[in-house]
């Protein structure tokens, strides 16, 4: 019984000793001492071209390719471009919803 | 936000270079890192943010170190913890602290500078490793597990500091009238 009116008085004191403190230029002045790391984005871009190629190169070595192609040419035309136009559509929601959640926030 | 943004800031540093997602983790973690030091250096204020700027820094330039195993906030508090410390070993700025210095400095700050004083007072009871145990415990909400990790102690040791530190304060509060 001690111990939790310990515990309490003891979280009592110190949680309203607690207090936030304000950035007032804190990160500023941090961000500015920091060295500049090297831009390392061009992995990810080389990776993704070595995947894509191959994926290519793949289908087109196994005929997969012919066959999608043979597929796609018996679905209508209208069905396709809505499809193709859907895409960065869906694509641009996704960036602003995961860029900024703030915005959605009521 | 959540610890999801935590690792893709960490890994949007790490893989792309984006000095952007760190600065997006220092505004998050800038207030409970200086908070701690400011506590454990007794309120000293340019201190403490130099210590949090340390530790930062190091924090960037050992991000690939972070294996994300723990949170990041733990791993954070680690390297604090350690500047900390280093910064004691170094006794740097722990020789003489002047608490009329303080005393003076800190009843002009705000309208709070006497509770601050309080709990400065309170905490500079304890032994430095009580100290941080307790503040990373109650006043920055870790459990033991996570404090074990940041001061790298196994998990008795820390249940024994947070024992000895709740139980030193407790007896200055009771004393000092506090909840009365």
């Amino acid at each position: 019984m001690e111990n939790k009116n310990n515990d309490t008085l003891l979280k009592d004191f110190l949680s309203n000793g607690k207090q936030e403190i304000a950035d007032n230029g804190f990160t500023k002045r941090m961000m500015r001492k920091l060295p500049d790391q090297p831009n390392r984005s061009w992995i990810v871009w080389t990776f993704a071209c070595i995947g894509m190629t191959l994926t290519l190169a793949f289908s087109l070595y196994s005929g997969s390719m012919q066959m999608l192609l043979n597929y796609l040419q018996n679905i209508p035309i209208y069905y396709l471009l809505g499809v193709i136009f859907c895409f960065p559509l869906v694509g641009m929601l996704s960036i602003c919803l995961t860029n900024d959640k703030k915005r959605w926030v009521i | 936000m959540s610890n999801t943004d935590d690792l893709r800031w960490v890994m949007q540093l790490t893989l792309l270079g984006d000095k952007s997602a760190f600065d997006k983790l220092t505004c998050k973690y800038q207030s409970p890192i200086r908070r701690f030091f400011r506590n454990l250096t007794m309120g000293d204020v340019p201190l403490s943010d130099d210590l949090a700027q340390e530790t930062f820094i190091k924090a960037y330039l050992n991000i690939n170190t972070f294996k994300g195993i723990s949170g990041f906030s733990t791993w954070l508090f680690r390297i604090a913890y350690n500047v900390f410390y280093d910064s004691v070993r170094a006794q740097k700025h722990f020789a003489d602290i002047d608490n009329h210095e303080i005393d003076q400095q800190h009843q002009t700050q705000n309208e709070f500078s006497a509770e601050k004083i309080d709990i400065y007072q309170a905490i500079k009871m304890l032994r430095k490793e009580e100290q941080t145990a307790v503040l990373l415990f109650y006043m920055e909400d870790k459990t033991h597990n996570e404090i074990a990790k940041i001061m790298d102690t196994p998990l008795g040791t820390v249940k024994t500091y947070i024992l000895k530190g709740k139980e030193k304060l407790s007896v200055y509060l009771t004393n000092a009238g506090y909840g009365k």
